[in-house]
């Protein structure tokens, strides 16, 4: 032995004993007992936790260090195997030998010697296919670049490519990818007769023009945000306005925005594009999936924190195919996803609640609105600035001239009899006012009574005055100089009666309403609410009675009005006058004495500040009556800091304090989390930086601004690859939602980084210049024929193209286009194709199979459909429409027994096939016609001489509606070639 | 052939009901004879019965025997905060008002709520200490149901239908059958596919309607929809497709749908006489309490599911009570008056359908299950009610491969928490996939990245309480 190796054996004799005893009988126990959930070799780390390393202990799983090198009691392993804690028994299944335990106590006892190096896999990011640095690759060849692409894979393998399909096949194909239904005979045919080399081209120019292309690429983006027009769960409600956000995405598809604009205005289109308020349509992305109201109620922390991992596990999901839920009970086994990362983006959102939003539905209404808020805003302070604008000078000429016309003349009444019930004391002044002095009770009322020397009444004024004596100058005698007129009762005594009449009241105005306690409050029979003027204080107010009738007082009577000041407490009246009128219909008009003075004299000799005040009068009433014209705010089901577990809240809220969650336990917090994404990825630092951090809408547009960055790697290559699944029924990454190490690899990866650059960099990302470059490629253009015992059956190369089976949207929407009653109508409110009753809770009772096809409504097409979360419609269930409890990246295909059934009995195909019957009927000619047009309609080519022959037979024996039935039924019709 | 892939790799040829099951289960492998039908191991049940007490039954009312509460009754011991996920401040300790009595060799404690199934505990297991991990009725309904407090997930039935398919072809493979006063918590919920293919979904039946199946018959009002031109137009159809899939050989889904539509034949055919309680015997009726008002309805239902399971059906799950605060196990008001009507509604009919299982030879490879989504507060909620919680609570199971008269895990005294034995609806699940011949951690569907399993990455086999 050479000397060097012994001097080692003598000098580190104890050490490799132990590693002797390490090799020879710890690390087989751990492989044996403990691998099989905690190594990288099984592909489990369990908890996080990994024991095939030395590294893998120390740093420990979710619950920290394994091990404390020296003192097994405190590590978690040895509590673990000791089963001392019922949640941490391991191994699982059954306790291990006491001699077993033995071993690996003692090991802990000598300080866990591990000679082990470290086995974990470095996970950078270059080694990992969509997180490398998007480069685009030299395009293999001079043809339509995908073509290029393909075919070198193909010649690679020595597979060839399939020729192109049939014109009627192309355009039947291309109708149902970008419109979502069949062509008709006729469209069909000035295709395949158009000779133009241009033909094709131009087809899918045409067609991406068209709004039906929103209508159908719609449905895939909602499918993939997992969209419905109810919450889902234990209280499945509707939402009525979540449809805004299905119309949004139709307008916006269809007028191709940007899609790093549409990523941004889904994500904090307030912060983005505040001058274009219509976009906050697009918030509804963030509501867009289920909410447990039950939960909100009872278990809030739960609710905050599981509403947020859903909105997190869309967000990355869809928009970077990235699977970040993962990681809220651990770091993330495969993906660069720290549990840290995970908490940073819920923190994202944890200033927002989804619930109803307003919005402006366009820029000029919100101009408009803002303006005319400012106006009533500066006569309410007096802002000559504002109200002296020459912009402004001849609208307040007119209103001048207009009043100066109409002016009403008040007869102050005179009071004879007065009275407090609550203890005030009463005085009449020399202007006839009542002043009111002494106690103040918590309610009091008023009575006067006076002649009225008019011929006849139609409406009374109460005037509240201004008066140094009281607080603040009143003219009320609360502290702050308010007052709350609760109500107010007129009587009519007739002379000689002894019975009064009451007057009936049609209408109370005021020259001011404090928000909330308007004029029309005094007249609604409610003690608790009322007329009251605060702010405006120190000034004087009336409010103005019209009656519903004029009285006639001819005979002679008095007047008595009550006023009754009933809540809140102590907010009487100081200082009050009454006046009457016989002013026809003119009573209505509010004045304020200044104002009234104003009118009543010659421009010339106004001072300037009655001119502010008629200025302010006249801009105010204008203010108000635009406002009244403007379309009023749309709702949608968005969300927004004004809500919170599923309330809209008095005032918007700061966000929530998020906290990293040990195993994602909320009774686990271990510390704050500031809001950002997956520091990994490297193009942008992983935490905000944010200079306010109270700023929830910031937190939403620094995300954005992380996702649409120009070197993120995976939000380009995550469009183009989903695009290009709903083109081929597959994308080039099979998991459209998962580019990660769970997920699938690309097919073709430099087609796939090509594509992502030439959609950043020369599409500057445009869906529609993205379809069309993948809709004339050659590949895409291919016949779908399955050639026998070919190689890759199953098609991963493209060598042909795929064929599918119609969703359940083409299905109905074909249908409803063959029959002619396809309503094309846009937009609005989603149309309910069940009949709804009250259910025993919160959820309402659907009934699909009672709807009445002949409704309004019915024939529109399936992307206005209400999408009841929870109950969603059997018959497209039946053929694959999702559950959107979660993300649907893709439609799921399934034939059954039960599927055949739905197809063949639902009496929406039944009606169909009537329907389709009844069209044909009606465009003339025999039964044998009749069958041919039907078959063209449906399959669109004609029957064979024998499927003509055999066809009719069937037809006139049963009925064309029978041989319909049969038809919509046929494979020929579901499959698109 | 890897799963993801199934779809693509149709070329195979494999043709008519075998390939109308692979389309929808993949790679798992069929059930293998030499394994009584199981993919894993050998099976001991072949089809489940279950039933679901919507809303909260209340072990310490039914069949968790509490004498501490009745020595701690009107004690204010509680929290004194609310805890997350009660619906109230939590009120003083509340003794049962029922009285419990030991029966059967077993010794088993019932209360006298459940007099019928009292008769039967020496046949069945139970699971003494389960607990969720939530007091709220919609996520608590997902999880006994999915394993997942989240929607859109497969729930227990639906993973059954995908991983040992059907039984027969006459028949749904997984049946579903509400309670006529409405649906449960989450609505089709928890009996949805979730992410598996929309196949597996529980077919939801109206017990007693006349076209219990939906989409069996066509609507009578559309006259061209007559038995002859369907004969004759199903005919055409298959010669249509025929046609059609002889141009496209090697596409297996075209064939297979022309399958399907043949089994949708036989379906129309056998589905009738399944549904048709009528064919029963008066004393059979009588046994199921189907001649009492109280009955009367779950009673149907059991004998409609027995019924199901003679003949194939291979998951049926028959509901107690709908979502809701009332009529159902919801009892927040009143123990002492609403659990009696609602435990008097299934008891007979329950006790009818072990007597019946076992009489007819069916218990050798069925499975009855009884359960509920959380149990209920040994705190009085109002007077005399219970609030929700996930605390603990009892399942019960029945039938093949149960250790008759067994039991497993113990609550604390006030039956508040689990004290030992604790099991999760995985365990649950797990178990009874094992029955059914299945490796819960084996029985996995790649979604969205994730290996996704009913047992998500918990459940153990709870052996104790197996044959």
């Amino acid at each position: 032995m050479k000397i060097f190796s012994l001097l080692f054996y003598v000098l580190a004799a104890h050490l490799l004993k132990a590693d002797e005893s390490f090799s020879s009988k710890v690390e087989p126990l751990l492989k044996e007992r403990c691998f099989e959930c905690h190594s990288h070799e099984a592909g489990k780390m369990k908890g996080g936790l990994s024991l095939d390393s030395k590294s893998g202990w120390v740093t420990g799983g979710d619950s920290g260090p394994a091990i404390v090198p020296g003192k097994p009691d405190e590590s978690l392993l040895i509590q673990a195997i000791r089963y001392q804690d019922e949640e941490y028994e391991m191994p699982p299944k059954k306790q291990l030998p006491d001699a077993e335990i033995e071993i690996l106590v003692n090991w802990v006892k000598r300080g866990a010697p591990d000679p082990r190096e470290t086995t974990r896999p470095p996970l950078p990011n270059s080694d990992w296919w969509s997180l490398r640095k998007l480069v685009a690759p030299e395009v293999p060849g001079g043809e339509h670049p995908i073509d290029a692409f393909i075919r070198h894979k193909l010649t690679e393998s020595k597979l060839e490519p399939t020729k192109r399909a049939d014109q009627t096949t192309l355009a039947r194909r291309l109708f149902v990818d970008l419109h979502g239904y069949l062509p008709t005979p006729d469209e069909t045919e000035s295709f395949v007769n158009d000779e133009n080399p241009l033909a094709y081209a131009n087809l899918v120019d045409e067609l991406l023009v068209s709004p039906r292309y929103g209508e159908r690429w719609a449905r895939h983006w909602l499918d993939t945000i997992h969209f419905a027009d109810s919450h889902g769960c234990e209280h499945d409600v509707k939402r009525p306005n979540a449809w805004r956000f299905r119309d949004y995405v139709i307008e916006r598809l269809n007028e191709d925005v940007p899609w790093d604009r549409f990523v941004r205005e889904q994500l904090a289109a307030d912060v983005f594009f505040p001058e274009e308020p219509q976009l906050t349509a697009g918030l509804g992305f963030i509501a867009a999936g289920p909410l447990e109201a039950s939960r909100a109620g009872t278990a809030p922390v739960t609710f905050d924190y599981l509403d947020r991992d859903d909105i997190v596990m869309q967000t990355m999901g869809a928009i970077v195919s990235t699977t970040a839920s993962c990681a809220r009970c651990h770091t993330h086994k495969f993906d660069p996803i720290t549990q840290e990362d995970y908490y940073s983006l819920q923190a994202v959102f944890a200033g927002v609640g989804k619930g109803d939003i307003e919005y402006e539905t366009s820029t000029e209404v919100m101009m408009l609105r803002k303006e005319m808020e400012s106006l009533i805003a500066a006569a309410g302070s007096r802002n000559l600035s504002v109200l002296l604008q020459a912009q402004y000078g001849e609208i307040v000429s007119q209103w001048i001239s207009d009043r100066k016309k109409n002016l009403v003349e008040w007869s102050v009444l005179t009071p004879e009899v007065f009275m407090a019930s609550g203890g005030s004391k009463l005085s009449k002044q020399k202007d006839h006012s009542i002043f009111a002095d002494g106690p103040i009770a918590d309610q009091e009322t008023y009575t006067a009574t006076a002649q009225v020397d008019l011929k006849r009444l139609t409406a009374v004024r109460v005037e509240v005055m201004k008066d140094e004596r009281l607080p603040m100058g009143g003219p009320g005698r609360a502290g702050n100089g308010n007052l709350h007129l609760a109500e107010v009762d007129l009587q009519w005594f007739a002379t000689g009666s002894d019975t009064s009449v009451p007057l009936k009241i049609a209408r109370a105005s005021a020259d001011f309403d404090q928000e909330g306690w308007t004029s029309a409050h005094a007249i609604d029979g409610d003690p608790v609410t009322g007329w009251a003027i605060f702010p405006r204080i120190n000034e004087s107010h009336h409010i103005v009675f019209e009656l519903a009738k004029p009285i006639d007082l001819t005979t002679g009577g008095r007047l008595a009005v009550t006023l009754k000041q009933l809540h809140p407490p102590k907010h009487l009246i100081g200082r009050f006058r009454l006046s009457a009128t016989d002013a026809e219909g003119g009573a209505a008009q509010i004045l304020s004495s200044e104002v009234i003075e104003g009118l009543k004299k010659p421009e010339a000799q106004r001072t300037d500040g009655e001119k502010v005040i008629l200025a302010a009068a006249a801009l105010e009433t204008y203010a108000k009556k635009r406002l009244g014209t403007l379309p009023p705010k749309a709702t949608v089901y968005g969300v927004s800091s004004s809500w919170s577990h599923a309330k809209k809240l008095a005032a918007p809220q700061e966000p929530k304090v998020v906290h990293l969650l040990r195993r994602g336990d909320i009774d686990k917090p271990v510390r704050e989390i500031a809001p950002g994404a997956i520091s990994e990825i490297g193009h942008l630092p992983g935490r905000f930086e944010l200079p306010d951090p109270k700023n929830e809408s910031a937190r939403r547009a620094a995300l954005a601004d992380w996702l649409i960055h120009e070197d993120n790697p995976l939000t380009w290559r995550s469009i183009v690859n989903r695009v290009w699944h709903y083109h081929f029924g597959r994308g080039l990454c099979d998991t459209p939602n998962d580019f990660g190490r769970m997920g699938s690899q690309p097919s073709h990866p430099e087609l796939l980084n090509w594509l992502a650059v030439w959609f950043r960099d020369e599409a500057k990302g445009s869906l529609k210049k993205l379809h069309k470059l993948i809709l004339t490629s050659e590949t895409w253009q291919q016949a779908s024929q399955i050639l026998p015992n070919a190689k890759d059956s199953d098609n991963r190369l493209l060598w042909r193209m795929n064929r599918q089976r119609m969703d359940a949207e083409v299905f109905r929407d074909s249908i409803l286009r063959l029959s002619g009653r396809l309503d094309l109508s846009m937009g609005g409110p989603g149309i309910e194709q069940f009949k709804k009753s009250q259910g025993p809770q919160a959820t309402p009772a659907l009934d699909y199979s009672s709807y009445d096809w002949n409704s309004p409504g019915a024939s529109r097409r399936s992307i206005y459909r209400v999408v009841w979360r929870g109950i969603s419609d059997p018959f497209m269930e039946a053929l694959d429409f999702p559950d959107l409890g979660l993300l649907a990246p893709k439609r799921g295909f399934s034939v059954s027994a039960l599927q055949s059934l739905a197809v063949f009995n639902n009496d929406f195909v039944l009606h169909g096939s009537e329907w389709l019957a009844q069209r044909v009927e009606s465009e003339g000619g025999d039964l044998e016609a009749h069958v041919q047009r039907a078959v063209r309609l449906v399959w669109l080519r004609p029957p064979s001489a024998s499927e003509h022959l055999g066809f009719s037979n069937y037809a006139r024996k049963h009925g064309l509606s029978a041989f319909c039935r049969v038809l919509l039924n046929s494979n020929e019709f579901l499959f698109i070639e | 052939m890897k799963r993801r892939s199934f779809l693509w790799d149709v070329g195979g040829g494999l043709g008519g009901v075998a390939m109308a099951q692979m389309l929808t289960r993949d790679a798992l492998g069929s059930p293998k004879p030499e394994l009584n039908g199981g993919i894993h191991h050998p099976a001991k049940v072949k089809r489940v019965i279950q039933l679901f007490m919507t809303g909260g039954a209340s072990p310490m009312d039914t069949f968790d025997y509490k004498p501490a509460l009745e020595k701690l009754h009107g004690q204010k011991l509680g929290p004194k905060e609310k805890p997350e996920g009660f619906t109230a401040m939590p009120g003083a300790l509340l003794k049962s008002p029922f009285e419990f009595k030991q029966h059967g060799e077993s010794g088993r404690w019932v209360s006298s709520v459940f007099p019928h199934q009292a008769k039967w505990v020496d046949e069945m297991g139970f699971l003494m200490a389960m607990k969720s991990k939530t007091n709220v009725h919609g996520p608590g309904t997902y999880m006994m149901n999915s394993g997942f407090l989240l929607p859109g997930f497969p729930c227990l039935g639906a993973w059954t239908s995908y991983a040992l398919g059907n039984l027969t072809d006459n028949l749904p493979t997984f049946v579903v059958l509400p309670d006529s006063k409405g649906l449960p918590y989450n609505q089709r919920g928890p009996f949805s596919s979730g992410f598996l293919p929309a196949v597996h979904q529980g077919t939801v039946i109206k017990a007693g309607g006349s076209n219990p199946v939906p989409n069996l018959f066509a609507n009578e009002r559309f006259d061209f929809a007559n038995p002859t031109a369907e004969r004759d137009g199903l005919a055409l159809l298959r010669q249509m497709n025929e046609g059609h899939a002889s141009e496209r050989a090697d596409d297996t889904r075209l064939e297979s749908r022309i399958r399907s539509y043949e089994l949708a034949a036989k379906m129309q055919l056998s589905a009738p006489e399944a549904f048709d309680l009528s064919k029963e015997t008066e004393l059979t009726r009588k046994s199921y309490g189907l001649d009492d008002k109280v009955t009367e309805d779950f009673g149907k239902r059991c004998l409609l599911a027995r019924r199901l399971c003679e003949r194939g059906t291979r998951f049926v799950q028959v509901w107690s009570g709908p979502q809701g605060a009332v009529k159902n196990w919801d009892n927040h008001g009143s123990i002492s008056k609403e659990l009696p009507p609602i435990a008097a509604s299934v008891d007979q009919p329950i006790a009818a359908l072990i007597e019946d299982l076992k009489g007819r030879g069916l218990f050798e490879d069925t499975l009855l299950i009884w359960t509920t989504e959380f149990g209920r507060t040994p705190f009085a909620q109002g007077g005399d009610g219970r609030d929700h919680n996930g605390g603990t609570f009892v399942t019960w199971m029945a039938g093949a491969g149960i250790k008759a008269g067994s039991s497993y895990g113990q609550s604390d005294d006030w039956g508040y928490q689990t004290l030992e034995g604790t099991t999760y609806c995985y365990d649950l699940h797990a178990t009874i996939l094992h029955l059914m011949g299945i490796d819960h951690e084996r029985l996995t569907f790649l979604q969205n990245g994730i290996d996704r399993r009913l047992t998500d990455v918990h459940g153990h086999v709870v052996h104790d309480i197996l044959g």
